[in-house]
C-alpha cells in the first residue's frame, strides 16, 4: 500500500489538465508515440472539441521512481465544469492529494477556486502545479505569489511545467510519490469501496469506478450498494490501464473497476457504498447525496416519424449518463416528446449535441425551466418544472423559486459590468472581496432561473472572456410566478411557453416576439406574433406577408438548377415544424433561449 | 425533337447583373468556334435516332453570350447547317439574341435570307443612367436604331428582352421604358425582375452596401404596371416573364416550359431527350479540342426517373399562365396531379392558389408573385 497514491487534477478549462495527463501517460511509458493522440482520456468528440471533460477517467500509472522504487500512481481524472461539481466531490474522495493545476499565464479561476475548496474539505494533500511556463504570456512569479498569497498553499512546493513541451512533468510525477501520502486501511476489515463514477460497457453492463477504503474484493463475493440494498455478485475486478486489466481482488487503498452484471449506470449512484453481503461493514462512507436535475427541458424530434428514434436514442445514452432523466412528454405543437431533467445547462447542451452527433436526430428543446415550488390554496405543495403544469392562478396561495450562491472571479475592471448583469438577473446580497491585488472574487445569491437564461454566456461576453464563475445551490425563497405564452397567429405553442418572474415577463416576452420574427421566414400570409399572460397580450410584433418569390428567367438549360433550388427550398421547409398554418424553423425555437449578445 | 439551342458564349464585355456563361470577346469572335459548332452539328447529324420516324424540329433557338458578334455570313452558314443537317418542319421559327450594338442591316438580311425569323434584341432599358449602371455595351438612341435596322431587313417577329427593379429605378423611371418600347411595336417582350446573383459584380457591389434596390414595394408597383400597360397595348401575359402578341409566342421557349426535347449545340449547352438531360462541356477550349476529335462534347448527365420527369413538367408548365395540361401529363406519364399530390395539391386548390380550368391546371393570379412558394411543395 506504501507504494500506491491517488491523486487527481484540480484545474479550470483550458488550463491544461488533459495535456498535463497525456504527458504523465507517456512518461510512464503506457503509451507508444504512435499510438499518442492528444487528450487521451477524453474518449468523446464533443471533449476533444470542447477541450472539457465530461465523463471522468481513472487510469493507473505505472511509475519508478528516482529512489528505485515501483509505484502505482492512480489519477482519477474529473469533469472540468461546474454542473459537474457533485461527481468531482466522489471522485476527489477517492483520493489523498490533488494537483492544482493553474495556467501561468491566466492564474487562479473561480472554478480551480471552487474545486480547491472541496479538495481542501476531503482533507486532501495539495500540490501547487504551474503549466505553460512556455508561454510568452506566462508570468509564474505572479501567479505563484498568488497561490501561496491567497490560497495560502506552500510557496516552496509549487512545481513549474510545460505540459505541453513536457518540461517539468517529471518533477511533477517525483512530488506526487514524495508529497503525498500514501493511501491508509486495513485489508482484513470488513469492505468498505466508495463509487465515485460508473460507465457502460455494451457486453459487460456497468463498469463501476471505485475506491477501496478498506477490506478487499474478490470476483465471486456478493457485494450490497448500502444506499438501495441492491447486491450483485461480483463478475471481475481489476485496474484501469489504458484498457481495464482484470486482477485477482481490490485492496483497501486501490482504486479499480468491478463488474458485477449491474444493467444500467443508473443503478449505480457516484457517493454511494459498496460493501460485502455476508460481512458489512458498520456504515457508509460519508457524503451520499442523491444526484439533482435543476435544469429541466423537452426535446422533441423535428419530424414527428422520429420519436421512435429519439426514444431509442435516450435510452442509449441514459445507459452511460446517470444524471440525465427523462420521461414521455408531449405539446400539441411538436408532437411526442421527452422532459429531461439535467445537472446544468453545459449538461443540456451536451446531451442535445450528443443526440444530434451520435444518433443523428434533429431536435427542438423547449425553454429550459428550473423546478418551482407552488403553494395552491389548500397549503399543498406542487413541484413543476414544466410550463404545461403550471397551475390555475385562481388557485395559486405563493410561489417559491431556487436560489444559488454565484461565485464570479474577476479582474476588477469588469466589476461594474458583473454587478450589473447580476442585478439585471435579480441577484441579492452582492459582496465581494480581493483575492489578490487587481482581482475581485464577487458573490451574489441569485436565482438559478437567471443562470440558466444565457447567464455565462453572457458573462463571458462582459468580461471579454476573463470572468470564470462557479455556483452551488442555496435554498428555495418566495418569488412571483407567471406563465408567458408565446401566441404565433393566435394559437399558443405550448413548446414556447415559460416561467418566468413577473418584472421580466414583458422583457422576455418582447424578446421572443422580435426573436421570432427574425427567425421565421415570410410566409403568404401575415404572422402576428403575440407574448400573453394569460389573457393579457404583452408584447406583439407582426411579420409581414411574402409578397415576392418568383424566378424571373427560366429556359432550357437551367432547368436542373431551378429544380435544385426549389428542391432545397421544399428541404428547408420540411425542417420546419408546422404550428397552425405557419411554418416555424429550429432555429426560432433556439433563438428564444438565447439573450442577445 | 422539338428544339435545337446552339450556344455563343462570347460577349463585349459582362453585364454587371450577368452570372451565365460568357466570355469576353475584343474583336470577332474566334472563327475556330464556329467550326467546331458546324462539326458539332455534323456529328449530331450522324446520329441516326435524331432522325427517326416523327423527330423533327420545331425551332432553332441561337442564344449566348451574344451571337450577333458573328458576322452575317457566318451566322448564315450556322443556320443553314443546321437546316441541312437536320429534319426541319417547313416554316419553322428560328431565333436568335442580339445585342443592339453588334447588330447591321447587311448581317441581318444575310440571317434573313438563311432563314432566321425571329430576332431578340437585349435592350433592358431605355434610361441612358440605368444602362450605365448595368454596365451595357450601348445607349438608347443604338437601341432604338437596333430596332429599326431589324425591321428594315425584314424581321416581323421581334423581342425586346426588357429588365425592372433596377438600382435607384422608380415606378415611373420603368413606366417610361415600358412606354418607349411599347411605342416601337414589337411582337414579343421578356421582362425580367432583377436578381442579384452569387459571384456578379452587382453581388458585389450589394454586399458593400454599394446598390440600392428598390423597396419590395416599388417592385411590386412596377409589376402591376408592367401587366396593367402592356395588357392596354396588346400583349398577352403567356408566361411569368413573357408577353406576346397574338400567335407570336415564342415556340422555342414553349417547348422548355412544356418539358420537350431539344438539343444543345455548342458550349455549356444542355440537351434534354424525354427525361434524358446532357450538359456538354462548359470551356470553349475543351469544347473545340473535342469535337475536332470527333467526340460528343458530353460534360454530365442525369437520367429522371417517369416521377420526378412529370414532377418537373408540372413545375415548368405552371410558369405558363395557361398552365399545364392534364391530358398531355396523362399520355406522357399516366399520372393525374391530383392523385400524385393528394392532400398537397388540394390544400393548394383550397388556398386559391391553384385553379384547375378544364383540361389545364394553372398558378392563380395571386400565386404568380410568390410561384416559387407553390412549386417548391410540388417539386
Amino acid at each position: 500500500m506504501n507504494n500506491i497514491r491517488n491523486f487527481s487534477i484540480i484545474a479550470h478549462i483550458d488550463h491544461g489538465k488533459s495535456t498535463l495527463a497525456d504527458r504523465m501517460i507517456q512518461l510512464c511509458g503506457m503509451v507508444s508515440d504512435r499510438e499518442f493522440k492528444n487528450q487521451l482520456l477524453d474518449s468523446m468528440d464533443i471533449e476533444r472539441e470542447r477541450g472539457i471533460t465530461i465523463k471522468s477517467q481513472t487510469i493507473c500509472l505505472p511509475y519508478k521512481a528516482r529512489d528505485g522504487k515501483q509505484y502505482l500512481l492512480n489519477l482519477v481524472d474529473t469533469p472540468g465544469h461546474v454542473d459537474f461539481s457533485y461527481e468531482v466531490s466522489r471522485a476527489l474522495s477517492s483520493c489523498e492529494g490533488a494537483l492544482l493545476l493553474v495556467d501561468a499565464s491566466q492564474g487562479v479561476e473561480a472554478q480551480t477556486l471552487a474545486n480547491l475548496y472541496l479538495a481542501m474539505e476531503n482533507d486532501l494533500e495539495i500540490i501547487p502545479v504551474l503549466n505553460k511556463i512556455d508561454l510568452p504570456a506566462a508570468d509564474p512569479d505572479t501567479v505563484a505569489f498568488q497561490i501561496e498569497e491567497d490560497l495560502g498553499l506552500d510557496g516552496e512546493n509549487i512545481i513549474r511545467c510545460s505540459a505541453k513541451t513536457g518540461e517539468g512533468v517529471d518533477e511533477v510525477l517525483e512530488a506526487i510519490v514524495n508529497h503525498l501520502p500514501p493511501p491508509e486501511g486495513d485489508s482484513k476489515a470488513p469492505l468498505e469501496a466508495l463509487i465515485f463514477d460508473a460507465s457502460y460497457d455494451a457486453f459487460r453492463g456497468t463498469i463501476i469506478s471505485c475506491r477501496i477504503f478498506q477490506g478487499m474484493i474478490k470476483a465471486g463475493d456478493t457485494i450490497i450498494f448500502m444506499s438501495n440494498g441492491a447486491s450483485y455478485k461480483v463478475e471481475e475486478v481489476g485496474w484501469f490501464d489504458l484498457k481495464r486489466t482484470p486482477r485477482k481482488s481490490l485492496q483497501a487503498g486501490e482504486i479499480g473497476y468491478i463488474i458485477a452484471g449491474v444493467k444500467t449506470v443508473s443503478d449505480t449512484r457516484p457517493g454511494d457504498t459498496i460493501t460485502l453481503k455476508d460481512r458489512p461493514c458498520a456504515a457508509a462512507l460519508p457524503g451520499f447525496q442523491e444526484i439533482k436535475q435543476v435544469v429541466f427541458s423537452s426535446l422533441y424530434p423535428i419530424s414527428t416519424d422520429e420519436y421512435e428514434n429519439l426514444a431509442t436514442a435516450i435510452e442509449k445514452l441514459k445507459l452511460n449518463d446517470a444524471a440525465l432523466t427523462y420521461q414521455k412528454d408531449s405539446s400539441s405543437a411538436l408532437g411526442f416528446g421527452f422532459r429531461c431533467g439535467f445537472l446544468g445547462l453545459l449538461h443540456l447542451e451536451v446531451v442535445q449535441e450528443r443526440l444530434e452527433r451520435e444518433f443523428d436526430i434533429p431536435l427542438i428543446l423547449t425553454v429550459p425551466s428550473v423546478n418551482y415550488h407552488f403553494y395552491l390554496n389548500d397549503d399543498s405543495l406542487l413541484e413543476v418544472d414544466n410550463p404545461a403544469y403550471f397551475p390555475d392562478p385562481t388557485l395559486l396561495k405563493g410561489t417559491e423559486e431556487p436560489f444559488i450562491k454565484a461565485s464570479i472571479l474577476i479582474p476588477e475592471r469588469y466589476m461594474g459590468a458583473v454587478m450589473n448583469l447580476c442585478m439585471e438577473r435579480r441577484g441579492e446580497n452582492t459582496n465581494y472581496h480581493y483575492p489578490t491585488p487587481g482581482r475581485i472574487e464577487f458573490t451574489c445569491e441569485i436565482p438559478l432561473a437567471e443562470i440558466i437564461y444565457d447567464f455565462y454566456d453572457k458573462l463571458k461576453s462582459i468580461t471579454q472572456g476573463y470572468g470564470s464563475f462557479d455556483y452551488e445551490l442555496l435554498d428555495y425563497r418566495p418569488s412571483d410566478l407567471v406563465k408567458l405564452d408565446i401566441l404565433v397567429n393566435g394559437e399558443r405553442v405550448d413548446a414556447l411557453a415559460q416561467l418566468v418572474h413577473r418584472s421580466k415577463a414583458r422583457e422576455r416576452g418582447l424578446h421572443a416576439c422580435d426573436k421570432l420574427k427574425e427567425e421565421i421566414p415570410r410566409q403568404m400570409f401575415k404572422i402576428a406574433i403575440q407574448a400573453a399572460i394569460g389573457g393579457n397580450i404583452i408584447a406583439r410584433t407582426t411579420i409581414s406577408a411574402l409578397r415576392k418569390d418568383v424566378t424571373a428567367k427560366c429556359y432550357g438549360g437551367d432547368i436542373t438548377r431551378k429544380r435544385k433550388l426549389l428542391e432545397k427550398q421544399k428541404a428547408g421547409k420540411k425542417r420546419m415544424k408546422t404550428v397552425g398554418n405557419v411554418d416555424i424553423p429550429q432555429n426560432a425555437f433556439l433563438a428564444v433561449l438565447k439573450s442577445d449578445q | 425533337m422539338n428544339g435545337l439551342y446552339i450556344h455563343i458564349p462570347f460577349c463585349r464585355r459582362k453585364c454587371r447583373y450577368c452570372s451565365f456563361v460568357s466570355q469576353p470577346c475584343i474583336g470577332p469572335p474566334p472563327a475556330a468556334y464556329l467550326e467546331a459548332l458546324l462539326s458539332h452539328i455534323r456529328l449530331y447529324a450522324r446520329v441516326d435516332w435524331l432522325k427517326g420516324e416523327g423527330r423533327e424540329i420545331t425551332s432553332i433557338f441561337i442564344g449566348g453570350g451574344t451571337p450577333s458578334l458573328y458576322d452575317g455570313k457566318s451566322l448564315a452558314r450556322l443556320i443553314s447547317a443546321c437546316r441541312d443537317n437536320f429534319n426541319c418542319r417547313p416554316g419553322l421559327e428560328i431565333s436568335m439574341e442580339s445585342d443592339p450594338n453588334s447588330l447591321s442591316l447587311d448581317q441581318l438580311a444575310r440571317c434573313r435570307e438563311a432563314g432566321l425569323n425571329r430576332l431578340s434584341i437585349g435592350i433592358q432599358s431605355f434610361n441612358e443612367r440605368l444602362l450605365k449602371i448595368m454596365g451595357r455595351s450601348h445607349n438608347r438612341d443604338q437601341a432604338r436604331q437596333a430596332f429599326c435596322v431589324a425591321r428594315t431587313a425584314g424581321f416581323e417577329n421581334i423581342n425586346l428582352d426588357l429588365m425592372y427593379g433596377l438600382p435607384g429605378q422608380s415606378p415611373d423611371n420603368w413606366r417610361q421604358t415600358l412606354n418607349e418600347a411599347a411605342a416601337l411595336a414589337p411582337e414579343h417582350l421578356s421582362i425580367y425582375e432583377l436578381s442579384v446573383e452569387p459571384g456578379t459584380r452587382f453581388a458585389e457591389l450589394s454586399d458593400r452596401r454599394q446598390l440600392t434596390l428598390p423597396a419590395e414595394e416599388e417592385v411590386i408597383e412596377q409589376e402591376n404596371l408592367t401587366c396593367s400597360l402592356l395588357e392596354r397595348e396588346g400583349f398577352e401575359r403567356y408566361e411569368i416573364s413573357n408577353f406576346a402578341r397574338p400567335e407570336r409566342q415564342c415556340r422555342h421557349n414553349l417547348n422548355y416550359w412544356r418539358n420537350g426535347s431539344y438539343l444543345g449545340i455548342g458550349a455549356a449547352a444542355v440537351s434534354c431527350l424525354s427525361g434524358l438531360r446532357l450538359r456538354n462541356v462548359e470551356k470553349t477550349e475543351t469544347y473545340i479540342k473535342m469535337v475536332r476529335q470527333g467526340l460528343l462534347p458530353l460534360a454530365d448527365g442525369e437520367a429522371l426517373s417517369k416521377e420526378a420527369s412529370f414532377r418537373e413538367s408540372v413545375i415548368m408548365g405552371l410558369r405558363l399562365l395557361q398552365g399545364v395540361s392534364l391530358t398531355d401529363l396523362r399520355l406522357r406519364y399516366v399520372l393525374h396531379p391530383r392523385d400524385y399530390y393528394g392532400p398537397v395539391l388540394h390544400n393548394l386548390i383550397k388556398r386559391g392558389l391553384i385553379a384547375m380550368d378544364g383540361d389545364y391546371m394553372r398558378l392563380s393570379a395571386a400565386a404568380l408573385p410568390v410561384a416559387n412558394q407553390i412549386l417548391a411543395e410540388l417539386v
